[in-house]
């Protein structure tokens, strides 16, 4: 797949580091799609991404719908607003359509009480198939903390919050010299649905 | 503070001259007895002989440790008993008038580097318990290490005889100290042998320690032996003995203070060395000295901070390898420190790396040991236990942070976890570099 | 080109990596002047801590590290790249990655230090196949100790786990202790198999040593050990600063020149960033840039004495391109939670396929139960699979406790036919030609992948995994060998067993371009152990001169 995507420029003249960076974005190949799944759908990068996050600014009330989208999406009771309001910057400035499609999926929200983030994915998906890409957003920024391909949260990502009791982010180890020689605690096999379709997984080139 | 004037002081700490004087048949002849050999053993540990009379990767005892101070260098002399080089030629006599007087053989008068102020304390049966040890358990070493050559008027010996005398004295104990109960045995441990007051007692203007502020705090070498005074505002007032104990023992303890520096020898070589009786005389005596309370201080020095986090929300954008600009505050501590002692300064879970709050050196109103830290890191062994942190300063393979970046970091980790920012200068972090 | 000044010292090395580094430390340490030309520029960690923490891939361990463009690295292994260009049938599987900057590529290993075995070293003797060395194990025993003091090497008693590789002395520290998962993959394996799992020999801190702190299981010695807990280059570099060896950054070397004989090197050449020439004379000279970028300079400096390149009258220059060529499966476990990405990433080995009667048939490999954290990769597949909230939390939790990843290290062989040339098309912005690598994965190598798959399979059984995902096709490890190939007959060979070319007296290579076979340890060790041993002999030559 994404073999059209092949023809980045290769001036090897003039090449820098952004224009490498931007070159990453344009990856992929064969080797590299690992744990290849079902269906098709991977995140479209833009030509915007290389522009800085202030470039467009949310208002405050864009961010306040991310924010109580975000909460019904997590199931989760709080979240950090500084991180929503830099993630949702970092998602509309990469990707302008998703202002639109957050406040539409934030209007379908409070259409009606739903109970579960898996019920509101399903409705959504079910509404507008795009919301399916619009929510992968939501999750990737907050559980990865990486939004249009850039990071905006490290240590501060969720997948590092609920798995603080077994493993720390890398770099950020503080359980002492050989403190991985302990029994790290036991995970159920979880038996939950998904909300949304599957998609097809892309692990990038090393 | 930085100040230039703690430079003094140093001499004052670590380097004896007791020199050699004419070889002579005066060594003891008959071996003494195995108990009093052993004894004098524990007594140079307690006294912590070792710290000031081997230098570095030398032999023990043959001295050789040369510190930088204003007037010179100060360089310890060789106390093993070789005749030659050492103190093999010393009577009992000649080694007690050196240890308890500062008067060597050939009459002269010794620097006062030398805390015989302090051994002015001993019994004197313990004096001759040390000399039984050096005389016989101490391994001759045929070296002579370097001259010590002060400036004047310090250079001067004989103006030496003059601070002799302003100088303050401990009276020489009597009886035998191992039957001394709990209180005086550890006055005699603390004064007469372990010499704390040498660093944690202010000097005055003769670099006399100043008994009126006895214990409370002085500066040396760059770090600065804090004020460990009763006092529940800048002392050790909220330690319980056992605290105190552990302390002594191992160097650390969690929540209060860990060891690095002169103090984290003084643990290795001698205080992690005696027994728990003796410790816990130490302990009890140190905890009763009268507080005394500093303006700057107002709350004790482990008691500030607590675990914070914010999110590490971020650009995203990568440096080319070669762009190693500085790093400016928080951000020289997630770059360097985080790592270990955490995004939010707890440390390890295990208490390998300390929290960075409730930590007294963080929680100093000084500076001064929190710049040393990151400059030159901790390395403690006590028993198998190495604690260690790499130094940051130019001569770092881990990492090498300008002054400017060290005075970020502690501005910062004294902001966040301590007793507030310093407002330290780069220019201030560079009258801290080893000469 | 622009002004010509020289610099002059006893010895000039091109490259400041392990080998570069560790022959400068130990020359100037005894007296010898050394100048060391760096192509890259000085670096420092924290800004590649941060770089990693910035880095939106974060498999990529070339990603913290963009390269300046007066000295490019690959920037990954896609093919193609942008600088290391390869074709064949297998151009994939030699797309290897490096680092050109001060302390070189050991920025990023991740610590593993193998001494090969003695049947390393006799290859073609013992089982027919590849080449022999022109040294034997004996010959390097001594300097793979002084190695492992070097870095700092931990590793097992000998007593109670025999790694195969006689040792005189015991390992500078002890052996790391394993994670939880490594010791229940231990124990399986121990107890359902004929097999067994040994601890790694490390380049990291079990206690603190050379002033750098004990690793604290950061689980990122790729790309970037944060603590300094683990051996790099750059650690060489400064105590052979600090014994007065001259480092010169940014100093690109694009020619060797000879004297009129053509039988000594009188200097090298190197262009600063802006174009700017300078000459560095020397009495002797090592070239110990990497194995791509050693064979690359042979082959630029070429000239009417030597058409072909210098050193290289076998032609044999950027042949018999080497590596451990890999397979690699992801599965999840069906047993217990492991929770892999609990302390170093690489620990523990299955070594019984590093050698056997077999060999005469198909390659040797080791196989690596990689301990990485598997949080990120788990969190993008359950999002990928559609769960929100919740069930999301939950399928994160499983999926990074139960990710198993298992890959190899198997045996390349010398072909002439694996050949690295100078790219016709592209040049730097120096106007250097990149290197071009023709590769055809060896029947060798390839027989030894299949074997290798076959005990994936039993493996993935044995842990009642699922989801099993294989890494198409065959990947590099980045151990490239072989471009400057070692024997006793001037003809087919490019350096003698002293590393010293054959065709040019004070000329030495130090690099794994050296090596005969790749055997299936990590090559680092045994290229820091050769360069010890350069430097052994430059120093005999020079003080008996």
């Amino acid at each position: 797949m994404a073999a059209e995507r092949y023809s980045f420029p290769v001036d090897v003249h003039h090449s820098s580091p952004n224009g490498m960076r931007m070159n990453r974005m344009l990856r992929m190949s064969r080797r590299d799609v690992l744990l290849a799944g079902m269906g098709a759908a991977v995140v479209s990068v833009t030509a915007h991404a290389a522009e800085p996050p202030e470039a467009s600014a949310p208002g405050v009330a864009d961010a306040a719908q991310f924010l109580t989208l975000s909460l019904r999406l997590t199931d989760r009771e709080t979240l950090s607003p500084a991180i929503g309001n830099a993630l949702y910057a970092r998602i509309v400035q990469a990707v302008p359509e998703r202002k639109e499609q957050i406040s539409r999926l934030h209007a379908l929200l409070q259409q009606k009480h739903f109970e579960s983030a898996q019920a509101l994915a399903k409705a959504a998906e079910q509404a507008d198939p795009v919301f399916k890409n619009v929510i992968h957003d939501i999750m990737t920024g907050w559980y990865r903390g990486v939004a249009a391909q850039k990071v905006v949260v490290y240590r501060s990502a969720l997948m590092f919050d609920i798995t603080k009791d077994a493993v720390y982010p890398k770099t950020y180890a503080t359980g002492g010299p050989f403190y991985w020689t302990s029994k790290p605690p036991e995970v159920p096999l979880p038996t939950g649905e998904p909300g949304l379709s599957p998609s097809k997984f892309v692990v990038e080139p090393t | 503070m930085p100040d230039t004037v703690r430079k003094v002081f140093v001499s004052l700490l670590v380097a004896g001259t007791v020199l050699a004087g004419v070889p002579s048949r005066s060594k003891a002849a008959d071996t003494p007895d195995a108990a009093l050999i052993e004894r004098g053993g524990y007594l140079a540990t307690a006294a912590d002989c070792v710290a000031c009379h081997t230098k570095p990767g030398g032999k023990p005892f043959a001295g050789g440790l040369k510190i930088a101070t204003p007037m010179g260098d100060i360089v310890s002399t060789n106390i093993t008993p070789d005749p030659e080089h050492g103190i093999g030629a010393y009577t009992e006599e000649d080694f007690e008038k050196s240890v308890r007087h500062g008067i060597r053989k050939d009459g002269s008068y010794l620097y006062p580097a030398m805390p015989y102020v302090s051994y002015s304390g001993l019994t004197d049966g313990d004096v001759k318990a040390l000399y039984a040890w050096f005389m016989h358990a101490v391994k001759p070493v045929a070296e002579t290490p370097p001259q010590t050559s002060l400036s004047f008027p310090a250079s001067v010996r004989t103006a030496m005889a003059g601070w002799n005398m302003l100088a303050n004295h401990n009276q020489a104990e009597t009886g035998d100290s191992a039957s001394f109960d709990k209180m005086r045995r550890g006055r005699y441990l603390a004064n007469a042998l372990e010499h704390c007051g040498t660093c944690h007692t202010p000097r005055n203007f003769i670099l006399s320690e100043k008994q009126d502020q006895y214990l409370g705090g002085g500066p040396l070498d760059g770090w600065y032996a804090p004020n460990i005074t009763s006092s529940k505002t800048s002392g050790i007032g909220d330690w319980s003995e056992d605290d105190l104990v552990r302390y002594l023992q191992t160097g650390a303890v969690s929540g209060r203070s860990q060891a690095a520096g002169p103090m984290a020898e003084a643990v290795e070589h001698s205080t992690s060395h005696l027994t728990d009786a003796d410790l816990h005389a130490i302990a009890a005596y140190i905890l009763q000295v009268s507080p005394y309370d500093e303006d700057t201080a107002h709350k004790p020095r482990d008691s500030f901070g607590e675990a914070t986090v914010q999110p590490d929300i971020r650009r995203g954008d990568l440096t080319r390898i070669d762009d190693v600009t500085a790093f400016k505050g928080g951000a020289v501590y997630g770059a360097n420190c985080a790592a270990c002692h955490g995004d939010d300064g707890a440390g390890a879970r295990n208490k390998y790396v300390p929290s960075l709050f409730a930590n007294s050196v963080v929680g100093a109103s000084r500076p001064d040991n929190l710049i040393m830290t990151v400059l030159y890191g901790v390395h403690r062994t006590v028993g198998k236990t190495e604690a260690f942190m790499p130094g940051f300063d130019g001569g770092s393979d881990v990492q090498r942070l300008s002054d400017g970046e060290v005075a970020d970091v502690v501005n910062y980790v004294m902001a966040q976890y301590g007793s507030g920012n310093p407002h330290v200068t780069a220019d201030q972090v560079k009258t801290f570099h080893k000469k | 080109m622009s002004s010509e000044q020289t610099l002059s010292a006893d010895v000039v090395i091109v490259g400041s990596g392990v080998a570069g580094s560790s022959i400068a430390n130990e020359l100037a340490r005894a007296g010898i002047s050394v100048i060391v030309l760096e192509a890259g520029p000085r670096v420092d960690r924290q800004h590649f801590v941060e770089n990693f923490r910035n880095l939106e891939n974060k498999p990529s361990y070339q990603g913290p590290f963009p390269a300046v463009p007066w000295a490019r690295h690959p920037p990954n292994q896609m093919t193609p790249n942008e600088y290391l260009h390869t074709t064949g049938p297998d151009a994939e599987a030699y797309q290897q990655v490096y680092l050109r900057m001060m302390g070189g590529t050991t920025w990023h290993w991740a610590g593993c230090a193998w001494r090969y075995l003695p049947s390393d070293f006799e290859l073609r003797s013992r089982y027919g196949q590849g080449r022999d060395w022109a040294l034997k194990y004996d010959d390097l025993e001594p300097f793979y100790y002084q190695a492992e003091v070097m870095m700092g090497v931990c590793g097992p008693d000998p007593a109670k786990e025999d790694l195969g590789s006689p040792r005189k002395q015991p390992y500078p520290m002890d052996a790391l202790p394993i994670s939880y998962a490594a010791q229940q993959f231990r124990k399986l394996i121990s107890e359902k198999t004929p097999l067994r799992v040994v601890h790694e020999p490390q380049a990291r801190n079990t206690r603190p040593y050379d002033n750098r702190p004990t690793c604290e299981g950061h689980n990122n010695c790729m790309p970037i050990c944060p603590i300094g807990a683990m051996y790099n280059g750059s650690y060489s570099v400064y105590h052979a600063e600090a014994a007065g060896a001259q480092f010169v950054p940014n100093a690109v070397v694009y020619k060797i020149e000879r004297d009129d004989a053509n039988k000594r090197v009188t200097a090298v050449h190197y262009f600063d960033p802006d174009k700017g020439s300078h000459r560095v004379t020397g009495k002797y000279f090592v070239i110990a840039a990497h194995c791509i970028e050693t064979a690359k300079l042979l082959l630029v400096s070429a000239d009417d004495k030597s058409p072909d390149g210098v050193a290289n009258s076998s032609g044999h220059v950027g042949r018999n391109m080497m590596d451990h060529t890999g397979v690699q499966v992801t599965f999840i476990s069906g047993d217990e939670a492991l929770w892999p990405g609990r302390g170093p990433l690489e620990t523990n080995v299955i070594d019984n396929f590093r050698d056997g009667d077999w060999r005469s048939e198909r390659g040797a490999y080791l196989v690596h139960m990689v301990d990485d954290n598997q949080v990120d990769l788990a969190t993008s597949l359950a999002i990928s699979k559609g769960y929100v909230g919740k069930e999301l939390e939950e399928q994160i939790r499983y999926l990074a406790s139960h990710t198993v990843r298992l890959f190899s290290h198997n045996e390349g062989l010398a072909d002439p036919e694996n050949r690295l040339t100078l790219s016709k098309t592209y040049k730097d912005i120096l106007g250097i030609p990149h290197p071009e690598v023709y590769y055809k994965l060896p029947e060798y190598t390839v027989k030894s992948c299949d074997h290798t798959r076959g005990l994936f399979k039993d493996l993935i059984g044995l842990m009642h995994g699922r989801d099993e995902q294989w890494t198409p096709g065959y990947f590099p490890q980045d151990h490239p060998a072989g471009s400057t190939i070692m024997g006793v007959d001037p003809k087919d060979s490019v350096v003698d067993g002293e590393c010293r070319t054959h065709d040019h007296e004070n000329l030495f290579i130090a690099s794994s371009s050296v090596f005969s076979s790749v055997g299936t340890g990590n090559i680092t060790l045994t290229v820091a152990a050769l360069a010890l041993r350069v430097a052994d002999t430059l120093k005999k030559e020079l003080t008996h001169a």
